[in-house]
């Protein structure tokens, strides 16, 4: 008793000064992002893909032979929260490196951070294009860019799906504003304006208006930017109403959650949209996904993405024999690293060289396949 | 320890109740976790909460049975109303703090680093946030659900100004306070006629317009994806490590080594000053007849209008001082982040700021600086909490209302004496 | 055209009950302790979870058949979502009632933060959501095109109108409705008369609670998805409702409800649908500048 009471004192003591009892030798990285808020849930794939990888290296001798040892960082996806928590992990918890964060809008704020610290971040799940056009030298990407998306999905609407009339729809996010704007550029190009271009909001769940509207444009093909949280509902709706116009989206809707979110398969199905090759069937990862599913976790999502950041700064900081961001950031735009996504090489501006965004359908027992 | 008179049986009893309440409140939601479309049981989960219910409302029934108890039962009750008039010749106890505090905060960033650093300034650039609602709300009575859209008028006044008109940090400044003012009294205007909670609905629906407004206007102001804020710069120099726009640093201006704080110890320095101006005009505002008039509108508005006061006037003063203070705030946050985009400006910001104006206790200004502090430095605190982080400090919110309704410092003044040969 | 102008009608309408049925809790609780509560809306998110865990209660104890399914689901988040209304009005506002008129609402922040992230913590961040129950809808043609109304929608209109006859019913010919009546009028002389005030103020939330259950209930129907932080958006559109259709009056919030959800539909019909929140608040102001009471609310006749 007396024991465990002085734990809870020591930890109310350290937490109140802020600090946070560190060994030395440990690598300390940070892992920023969305673990509470209403995306939390890639904030937990975040982790889990970043606590595994943690674990896996420090059981083969870790960085430069010390061990790894990760860090929470909230930002709850609000820039306030992102450059405070980003702040901490610079400040106060000395971190080597980041792996973070999730939402554009808290990466492009906390990067300027860590670029003033002198840190190395590497976002598993910031698809904006701006999260790297700023020039800075310490900010990489695990994913493809937004503009990519948005191009793949809009060749496959008038390629495959021979769209005629297409409505571009969007979250008003960050993120799903900028690949709804990239398909609707990229379809302009091939000569299909869109008939329809319009917002909707963030945490409603109705949209049937929006959907008659739809059905009054008389459209054939809905391209819609954005997460599964709207997807799901737009699309009951759509089929609800009797709007049988094919549904395309990007990455945002990449969970089973969407089949929840939109009550039950039977209305999911057909639907397409872009992510990178599945990243639970390339072959070097195939012992790991084994692993955790065995551990009864599905490796959704950014759980890949986030194992192979932390693979990527291990492999740059052996590789330099320090945790150094700047050589580091140099050996990283240099070199290929292995990892659980295969083989990865980086850009100058901190891109992937080679984006794998592929089309993927929904099938009617809700499981996607690439197409 | 317990009087041999004291009763177990009521609060056994009390405790078994509560514990059968827990039992349905909490059963479902924490023991039946949905998974899809089907559901795991967490039956251990439950039980300690319940456990945990029934205890802490057992020792509690004990506690508040005991004579202790009762009599500090009887002083949360009797907490007295309205304003304390202190004795003229009044000095406070405290007088020795004042100096102090403002010592630690001439010294306090040579010792701090980075994190406390911006920890310090963005309780500092709510204390200038609360210290405008405290006008509005504290002083005139005038319940201001929006007040977030003043903030967001001088972030993006800097963002927006300096994109296309090319002005910086030091020109925005005075500009913002107009700005966010005239905004005021736009909005004053039309609210005059309400009261209570009606205005306090139009307010709401006028901050989220202009939230609103700044995420759908793709082409101005980059709608969700923000826009850049440039550094403040001092007399032209600016404090990153590399200029921007070809100009000499700061750090290589005056030959020092490059500081990645330099930015952020400038912003402390002049919100500071700010700050500290601002308490000081308040000050000062409060004691002369115009904050007079916001008190007594705030008391009693049509007996204010019987005795002559122009309501219009004071309302839209009092409406205009507070959205100033929350522009210039907003310039600070901008500079600060150097980054603004609507997800900052949400409804829950104006909220926040309310919480600091009625947990620092309505009207006072010692009060709002020190429940700034609470609730801007309170969740980092938290951190360490992780996902219990915001419970907690939803737990916190509630209990201090609890505790202590009527805020954390009761608002008090000094009452006048008459100067000896003056005529009565 | 006129097909898609009442389609966009049936929309709105939907919309607009579910938002008039949340709207009673904000407006019973005003009128009575004139208290803005702020937690309503997060009282409506775990009705929404209390309603799928019923189902799935119900269900895995082999409950088949829709009508018994619905109604026992129905009776379980009312019972469960009013005891949370009574709980939360004895732990946090009952120890604020004779103080300042703001301290209730800070406090009410408060347990919308611990509510939500209490059920996030619980059921984790995971959106959840039902199964469809209701399958199919009718379609009549139209002119060139068709109005298709799906039966869930149906069900919705006619439960929340049952819902709303139900609550006048309690509030016009029950002992407990004269005496809500009698407390929103004077409560001081309500308690002189013998009226235990408090106990109607507690009947008040559990009311409003259990209205925003049934909401709960038919807004999972109809959507079949919601997560922890579904009830801040809504909260804030049933607010304005029954701010617009004048605050402490019960048809006024149904009123206004209707009013909302009918201008939000037809304005992004006809419009936009980004600027539909702008054009729904800036409605609100409007009318509240020419009728400060709101549509059926009365006039504040203050003595000085």
């Amino acid at each position: 008793m007396t024991m465990v009471r002085k734990g809870i004192l020591a930890f109310a003591v350290s937490a109140a000064l802020g600090l946070s009892p560190v060994l030395r030798a440990d690598v300390l990285i940070g892992v920023a992002g969305p673990h509470t808020g209403p995306n939390a849930a890639f904030g937990e794939q975040y982790w889990r893909g970043a606590s595994q990888a943690a674990a896996d290296i420090n059981a083969t001798g870790g960085i430069n032979g010390e061990p790894v040892k990760l860090i929470k960082g909230d930002d709850a996806c609000e820039p306030k929260q992102a450059v405070a928590v980003a702040n901490r992990l610079v400040d106060q918890d000395k971190v080597a490196a980041v792996i973070g964060h999730f939402c554009s809008s808290s990466t492009i704020p906390a990067s300027e951070v860590y670029d003033e610290g002198g840190i190395i971040a590497i976002t598993p799940g910031s698809t904006n294009p701006q999260v790297t056009e700023r020039g800075l030298t310490g900010m990489f990407r695990m994913c493809g860019r937004d503009d990519q998306q948005g191009q793949v999905a809009a060749d496959f609407i008038v390629d495959t799906l021979k769209g005629k009339r297409v409505a571009v729809i969007h979250d008003k996010d960050t993120y799903g504003q900028g690949i709804a704007d990239s398909a609707r550029a990229q379809l302009a190009k091939r000569g299909v304006s869109a008939v329809l271009y319009e917002g909707l909001t963030r945490g409603e769940k109705d949209f049937n208006a929006l959907v008659t509207k739809l059905r009054g444009a008389n459209v054939d093909v809905v391209y819609f930017g954005g997460l599964h949280t709207e997807a799901g509902p737009l699309l009951r709706q759509m089929r609800e109403q009797g709007l049988t116009a094919s549904f395309v989206s990007g990455d945002g809707i990449v969970t089973d959650e969407l089949v929840t979110t939109a009550g039950g398969p039977q209305y999911v199905k057909g639907a397409f949209m872009t992510f990178g090759a599945d990243p639970r069937k390339i072959p070097e990862g195939q012992a790991l996904v084994e692993k955790l599913r065995a551990a009864g976790y599905e490796p959704e999502g950014y759980t890949l993405y986030a194992y192979a950041s932390l693979q990527a700064l291990a492999a740059a900081f052996n590789a330099t024999g320090g945790t150094d961001a700047e050589k580091a950031s140099e050996w990283l735009k240099s070199h290929p690293v292995t990892t659980v996504m295969g083989t990865k090489e980086w850009d100058d501006k901190g891109d992937l060289k080679v984006s794998d965004y592929v089309i993927y359908e929904w099938d009617d027992q809700g499981k996607y396949h690439q197409k | 320890m317990a009087e041999p008179s004291l009763d177990i049986r009521q609060p056994l009893l009390d405790s078994l109740l509560a514990g059968l309440i827990a039992l349905v409140v909490f059963g479902p939601i924490v023991g039946v976790v949905l998974d899809g479309y089907s559901f795991h049981l967490e039956s251990s989960r439950v039980a300690w909460i319940v456990g945990a219910v029934m205890l802490g409302r057992f020792l509690l029934s004990l506690f508040l049975h005991s004579a202790g108890g009762r009599g500090w039962l009887q002083r949360l009750e009797g907490g007295g109303a309205g304003v304390q008039v202190l004795p003229p010749e009044h000095r406070s106890h405290l007088r020795w703090l004042l100096p102090l505090v403002l010592l630690a905060a001439v010294v306090f960033p040579f010792f701090a680093g980075k994190y406390l650093l911006t920890v310090v300034i963005l309780g500092l650039i709510y204390v200038l946030l609360g210290l405008g609602l405290n006008i509005v709300v504290g002083l005139a009575g005038l319940l201001d659900l929006g007040y977030v859209a003043f903030y967001a008028i001088g972030a993006y006044g800097l963002a927006l100004g300096y994109e296309y008109l090319g002005l910086g940090f030091w020109s925005v400044l005075p500009l913002a306070a107009l700005m966010a003012a005239l905004a005021g009294a736009l909005l004053g205007f039309p609210v005059l006629r309400m009261h209570g909670d009606y205005l306090a609905i139009v307010t709401l629906g006028f901050g989220e317009i202009i939230r609103l407004v700044l995420n759908n206007w793709l082409s101005f102001t980059g709608g969700p994806n923000g826009m850049s804020v440039p550094a403040p710069t001092f007399l032209g120099l600016e404090f990153g490590r590399r200029a921007r726009d070809g100009g000499v640093p700061f750090h290589e201006f005056f030959g020092i080594a490059y500081n990645p704080n330099l930015k952020f110890l400038f912003i402390y320095v002049v919100l500071l000053l700010t700050v500290l101006l601002v308490l000081y005009v308040k000050g000062r505002l409060v004691r002369m007849p115009i904050g007079r008039a916001w008190e007594a509108l705030r008391e009693d508005e049509i007996a204010c209008r019987a005795m002559g006061l122009n309501h219009v006037l004071v309302k839209l003063s009092a409406f205009m001082l507070g959205a100033s203070t929350a522009g210039l705030a907003g310039v600070f946050f901008a500079s600060y982040q150097g980054f603004v985009n609507p997800t900052s400006f949400t409804f829950f910001e104006s909220a926040l700021i309310l919480a600091i104006v009625v947990l620092g206790g309505m009207g006072s200004t010692l009060g709002v600086v020190l429940a700034a502090f609470m609730l801007t430095v309170a969740p980092e605190l938290l951190r360490s909490f992780a996902d219990y982080r915001v419970l907690l400090f939803g737990m916190l919110m509630v209990l201090m209302m609890i505790w202590r309704p009527r805020g954390l410092i009761r608002i008090s003044r000094r009452g006048f004496a008459r100067r000896p040969g003056v005529a009565p | 055209m006129d097909g898609i102008f009442l389609q966009q009608m049936v929309n709105g309408l939907t919309l607009g009950s579910v938002y008039g049925l949340i709207a009673i809790g904000y407006t019973m609780v005003y009128g009575i302790i004139g208290m803005i509560n702020f937690a309503h809306g997060e009282v409506y998110m775990i009705s929404a979870y209390l309603s799928a865990i019923g189902l799935a209660l119900l269900a895995s104890f082999g409950l088949e058949s829709f009508p018994l399914l619905i109604f026992g689901t129905l009776l379980f988040t009312v019972c469960v979502t009013g005891l949370y209304g009574w709980v939360i009005e004895r732990i946090a506002y009952r120890p604020l009632r004779n103080s300042t008129r703001l301290a209730p609402l800070i406090s009410a922040i408060g347990i919308s933060l611990i509510l939500q992230n209490y059920v996030q913590i619980s059921q984790g961040a995971r959106q959840q959501g039902i199964p469809t129950l209701l399958d199919g809808a009718f379609r009549l043609p139209i002119g060139e095109g068709f109005l298709q109304i799906s039966y869930t929608k149906v069900f919705i209109l006619v439960a929340a109108f049952a819902g709303m006859a139900a609550l006048t019913w309690v509030i016009r010919c029950t002992r407990l409705g004269r005496m809500c009546r009698a407390t929103q009028q004077d409560r001081k002389m309500a308690q002189i008369l013998g009226i235990d005030t408090d106990r109607v103020i507690s009947w008040v939330f559990v009311i409003g609670a259990a209205m925003a259950a049934l909401a709960g209930l038919l807004i999972t129907l109809n959507y079949g998805t919601f997560d922890f932080y579904a009830g801040f958006v809504i909260g804030i559109k049933a607010f304005t409702a029954a701010v617009l259709g004048g605050i402490g009056s019960l048809p006024g919030a149904m009123l206004g409800g209707l009013i909302l959800g009918v201008a939000e539909a037809q304005f992004s019909g006809i419009v936009n649908t980004d600027y539909k929140d702008v054009f729904s608040f800036s409605l609100l102001v409007l009318i509240l500048i020419f009728r400060p009471q709101g549509l059926l609310g009365r006039p504040q006749v203050a003595k000085v």
